[in-house]
């Protein structure tokens, strides 16, 4: 251990750490534009300039190592006065644009100037001209005046991506941010430079002029694109419809964990979540398309699952189940349908897998396969949506519910309206419709899953809470709502209200999930490691309760 | 030639190097010179042999100036227009050039024949106003000489040239460095041999221990003559004894501080000298393996230094087994391509590597890990060419030639309004007065102005300031620096605010770019001063300049923002009444007329 005083504060840290590092664990905070904690130290932008007690010149806090005994200044006039120079030098050329330029308000050049810079800007020459609104690839934009050539995005797609595809031409101050002319930046996780740059030089195509940032509220969740579960911010409008064509989710950012995505996302999941505002199902329909209540729906649902339920001891009704639900909502279906009235049940879909990389995205486009799983939904042992048309095919089946999937899709057009002939019962419940709801007797409008709290359980065991951005949309229920209620009129005795209360009843009846609660889940998840056939209680490591 | 028929070539040169990107810049000239410029088609080529992206071929394409993106002139013509030329008249050189021509810089004439280029310091200000024809410098371009090199200019390249070779003084009495200098058409092994060349070396290899050797190079205190003056021998004790990595040992040969023109001499005249201080170096820092880094408008130091080496190799002083020592040595000659900053030492090993010159942060230092991240010393051309003469004659003998700290004698470059600019071997105990004597004295019968006794980053001293000796300690004393040795000297008739002004041009054309403080802080001191020079300056202008760069001024990765700070305090604090009687009376002068000077 290594101790060292900041602003008169001492710490004790590891050897190796940095300044700027140490710092942070004072919850002290030194400004950076070229220093990020996912990337190589480049030591540029001289933002980060400390004083530290000895040393003739200021130096810069990322790069410097800690020694025990430093005793470093962030405020003191010397640290001041680099700090605002360097600023001063970094806005000279600045095109000062921030009434257009779609970082205002979450810009760190505005930001640091309003907290260490408030000099009188003095520059009176001509500025350098350079390229505006170019068009890098699908999702980006680029300003070169606006950069401050940090060289983040440079080092992103050098050192994360390995793609190259960015970097900084020419010298002195014609030097230049680009890419090759006549390249795209289109490789699958190109938006991340928007994230990572500091101030407006690289936007979202996405999310021009779209709002400002000040507009947007934000709430934590889970990407649900793949089996990955990285974790995001959803920055959404919901009382200025205006601004996004009505649509709620106006962008996607990836969050901090160092267990799960680091600080990065994919543009296929900060994209794929379009479906969410668009082409929804909002109303309880029957067969014929008429519009009918939650009510009606659910009383002759249960009135039919009874009936077939008494029947052979259950084994006459199917349900097909999604590794798209959560696991409160997978535990759920599996004591109504399984425990309560014998059903046959799955989670696993003869889904073809997707495209995979070895940085984030996953092959499986499921978020909870692996709590599927875990539940005994999917998986060796369990039953998959093969077997089941089958039986319906075979006459086994009166009920059929399907979770939101498209049997059309797996099973083709015509397999579906004759499986949909053979049961008397197919209920089609999910968020958005598809061929396969046309066939249903009954279809039931599910919420989002950010319209919902639960959990997934993504594919490196980790336990992680999707939380609940907003309300589902239209007279969408949560499933987990509906899968209470269903019981209720079943007569089965389940006394859970809540997620979080449902939660802690999974967790008391599956090993793997044993002690858990939200709260020891916090907001960078748990990581459980199921044993196998060791029945023995998960071991877990990772982030503990807040 | 296709790119296809390059691909033995490139083979050839990607096996010299450790790593395949550091070929870079030697198969960017190979292109280059076959093809007349680096195509996009060439980019995409060279990334494929590098197994580097294109972004990065084209971002040390865009970096360094001496690669052109399209096709050019086939010829070009360089013309400096650094501050010791344009103190000699390159202004006008330039203004004459560009009317005979009829082109601009930067444009090829109509019929296809030559390139124009404005170029910053060649480091041949001893034949100042000069230019480069392709690979000959020519100088001074004085009077008929103009319309000679105009005249060559528009020959096929490859004619018998009208423009005569220059002359300059360059002295060869000297004890340490320049006594083969004598030999104009360079020094051949035997001519070496036959002054006790490669005796020290012999010594070295067969008789004592690489302790021994930075022993006696630390005790007479040789200092890096590149600029920086710090002690070569205790360089080279910090490489570390116990790595198994390899060693390298990088000769810094990219020499480009304006007013520096010493080390071309040594390579050219006397190069089995700078070898022969190589292969002492490499054994005690126990390296097999040293490059040497050539600015890349040094074409003829690069052939005399590979004539040399090819030389060397024939006579068993270089590769294998040297003189059946059992000491191996390598030397790579890497040419840069344009870049200022290349000078350096960490942006040399950046651009060795392969990439744009960015100095790097430090520590690690180069002698703990430098090139290809191993330990690495790099060393000046003239400090390694005084090396023999310590082995040879003893370190008291160098020792005595110099002060207490500071053994020997030094290159020193004199430029601009002397009588006789040149090269001068002095020891480094003589005075900036002495030294301009020697040099005929301010020329014309003028009075001294001003001297910069360092190269254009040290700061300027006055008229009455030139009473102090040259060595690093004396000069660090006065407040300027001796730096690499180039005293640059200003009579009378210089106007110090269009001198500061083509410093600031300097800087801010040679900057990497890379801190943000240096690459925004020398552009806006540059466009401050060119607003001044147009006659629209301000008085609180001056004190603009000045808090500018005291916040350039050691808040950056290197010393280049140091560098380009110091003439602009020094100009300003020691000639204020200038500055401000020219800002005062609406006087305006072209940016290049320095000598124009009537306050």
């Amino acid at each position: 251990m290594l101790s060292l005083t900041i602003d008169g504060r001492e710490v004790g840290v590891s050897e190796g750490t940095t300044v700027i590092q140490a710092a942070e664990k004072l919850g002290i905070f030194i400004p950076r534009y070229c220093y990020h904690p996912g990337l190589s130290i480049a030591g540029n932008c001289r933002i980060c300039l400390v004083d530290v007690e000895k040393s003739p010149k200021l130096q810069i806090a990322c790069n410097m190592p800690v020694t025990d005994g430093m005793v470093v200044h962030t405020k003191n006039e010397k640290a001041e006065a680099g700090r605002r120079a360097v600023l001063e030098f970094l806005l000279a050329n600045h095109p000062l644009d921030c009434p257009v330029c779609d970082q205002s308000g979450e810009c760190d050049l505005q930001n640091f100037y309003m907290n260490f810079g408030l000099y009188n800007p003095r520059f009176r020459e001509h500025k350098v001209k350079k390229q505006k609104a170019v068009t890098l690839g699908p999702h980006v934009m680029l300003d070169q005046e606006r950069c401050i050539l940090c060289s983040r995005c440079v080092r992103f797609t050098d050192e994360i991506t390995k793609t190259g595809e960015f970097g900084i031409f020419n010298r002195g101050d014609k030097a230049e941010l680009g890419i090759y002319p006549g390249e795209v930046l289109d490789n699958p996780y190109s938006a991340n430079v928007v994230d990572i740059c500091p101030v407006g030089a690289l936007t979202e195509s996405d999310f021009r002029f779209k709002a400002r940032v000040w507009y947007l509220s934000s709430a934590q969740t889970v990407c649900n694109g793949c089996s990955q579960g990285c974790n995001i911010d959803m920055h959404f409008v919901l009382d200025r419809p205006h601004l996004n064509d009505g649509a709620r989710i106006v962008r996607v950012k990836p969050r901090y964990n160092p267990d799960v995505n680091q600080w990065w996302l994919c543009d296929e999941g900060r994209y794929g979540l379009g479906w969410l505002d668009c082409e929804r199902l909002t109303e309880v329909r029957t067969a014929n398309g008429a519009d009918a209540t939650w009510e009606q729906a659910l009383t002759s649902i249960s009135t039919t699952l009874a009936g077939a339920g008494a029947e052979e001891g259950g084994a006459r009704i199917g349900v097909i189940a999604s590794a798209q639900l959560t696991n409160e909502e997978l535990f759920l279906i599996r004591e109504i349908f399984q425990g309560g009235l014998g059903a046959r049940v799955t989670a696993s879909v003869p889904e073809k897998p997707g495209s995979s990389d070895d940085l984030l995205i996953k092959a499986d486009k499921n978020p909870n396969t692996l709590g599927a799983t875990l539940l005994g939904l999917a998986g060796p042992g369990a039953p998959d949506a093969g077997q089941i048309v089958e039986e319906a095919f075979a006459g086994k089946l009166d009920v059929l519910w399907v979770f939101g999937h498209d049997m059309v899709e797996f099973f083709g057009e015509g397999t579906v309206r004759e499986l949909s002939e053979k049961v008397g019962l197919f209920v089609f419940s999910g968020t958005n419709a598809n061929p396969t709801a046309s066939f249903a007797n009954w279809v039931l409008p599910t919420s989002g899953y950010v319209e919902k709290d639960g959990t997934f359980v993504n594919c490196h065991g980790r336990v992680q809470r999707i939380g609940s951005v907003f309300p589902p949309l239209g007279d969408s229920r949560e499933d987990w709502c509906i899968l209470l209620e269903l019981a209720g009129l079943l007569g089965l005795p389940l006394e859970w209200r809540d997620p979080k209360q449902i939660f802690l009843g999974l967790a008391k009846a599956e090993a793997p999930f044993a002690g858990l609660s939200y709260e020891a889940i916090g907001e960078q998840g748990v990581e459980i490691r199921p044993t196998g056939s060791d029945s023995g209680a998960g071991e877990r490591t990772g982030a503990a309760a807040p | 030639m296709t790119l296809s028929d390059l691909e033995g070539s490139a083979e050839e040169i990607l096996r010299q190097y450790e790593h395949p990107k550091a070929a870079m810049l030697p198969l960017l000239w190979l292109v280059q010179q076959n093809q007349g410029y680096v195509s996009q088609e060439a980019e995409a080529w060279v990334g494929g042999q590098l197994g580097v992206a294109r972004s990065h071929v084209r971002e040390a394409v865009s970096f360094y100036n001496m690669f052109h993106t399209k096709p050019v002139g086939r010829r070009e013509l360089r013309v400096c227009t650094s501050l010791p030329c344009l103190l000699r008249g390159a202004g006008g050189v330039l203004k004459q050039i560009e009317g005979r021509l009829g082109i601009r810089p930067g444009e090829t004439t109509p019929g296809g024949e030559v390139l124009l280029t404005e170029v910053e310091c060649l480091c041949a200000c001893e034949m100042a106003p000069m230019a480069q024809l392709d690979e000959r410098f020519v100088g001074p371009l004085e009077g008929g000489t103009v319309d000679k090199i105009v005249q060559d200019a528009l020959m096929e390249p490859g004619q018998p040239e009208a423009t005569p070779e220059p002359d300059p003084f360059i002295c060869s009495s000297g004890p340490v460095l320049s006594a083969r200098f004598k030999n104009t058409e360079g020094s051949w092994f035997e001519d070496y041999v036959a002054d006790d060349g490669y005796v020290a070396a012999r010594k070295v290899l067969t008789s004592m221990t690489p302790e021994q050797v930075i022993d006696e190079v630390s005790k007479p205190n040789l200092r890096g003559l590149g600029g920086a003056g710090f002690p070569a021998g205790r360089k080279w004790s910090f490489v570390p004894k116990d790595t198994t990595k390899p060693k390298f040992l990088v000769v810094n040969a990219d020499e480009g501080e304006p007013g520096t023109f010493k080390d071309r001499y040594i390579m050219e005249r006397d190069p089995h000298n700078l070898l022969e201080g190589m292969i002492i170096a490499a054994y005690a820092i126990d390296s097999h393996k040293a490059y040497v880094y050539i600015r890349g408008e040094y074409f003829r130091s690069a052939d005399r230094l590979q004539r040399a080496i090819d030389e060397a190799i024939d006579q068993g002083w270089l590769g294998k087994d040297i003189q059946g020592t059992g000491f191996d040595l390598e030397v790579v000659i890497h040419r840069g391509a344009g870049a200022y900053i290349c000078g350096e030492e960490t942006a040399l090993l950046t651009s060795l590597e392969g990439g744009k010159g960015f100095p790097r942060l430090k520590p690690p230092f180069p002698a703990i890990s430098g090139l290809f991240s191993c330990p690495t010393i790099v060393n000046n051309v003239e400090t390694l060419a005084c090396v023999p003469f310590i082995l040879r004659n003893g370190p008291e003998h160098f020792a005595d030639l110099g002060t207490a700290r500071q053994g020997g004698t030094r290159l020193v470059c004199v430029s601009g309004h002397v009588v006789q600019p040149g090269v001068y071997e002095e020891s480094v105990g003589i005075t900036l007065r002495a030294l301009i004597e020697k040099a005929g004295g301010v020329r014309d019968g003028n009075k001294l102005k001003a001297v910069i006794p360092g190269g254009i980053s040290a700061k300027i001293l006055t008229a009455d300031e030139i009473d102090v000796a040259i060595d690093f300690d004396s000069l660090l004393a006065a407040g300027s620096m001796a730096g690499s040795g180039g005293v640059i000297v200003m009579d009378e008739t210089t106007c110090m605010v269009a001198a500061l002004g083509a410093a600031a041009k300097f800087f801010a054309d040679e900057s990497c770019g890379q801190c943000s403080p240096c690459r925004e802080g020398t552009g806006w001191v540059h466009r401050i001063l060119s607003r001044i020079l147009d006659g629209k300056g301000k008085v609180e202008d001056l004190d603009d300049l000045l808090t500018i760069t005291a916040g350039m001024e050691g808040n950056t990765i290197c010393v280049f923002a140091d560098a380009a700070a110091w003439p602009v305090q020094s100009y300003i604090e020691k000639f204020r009444h200038e500055f401000e009687e020219f800002i005062r009376t609406g006087c305006r002068v072209d940016e290049k007329e320095v000598g124009a000077c009537s306050a």
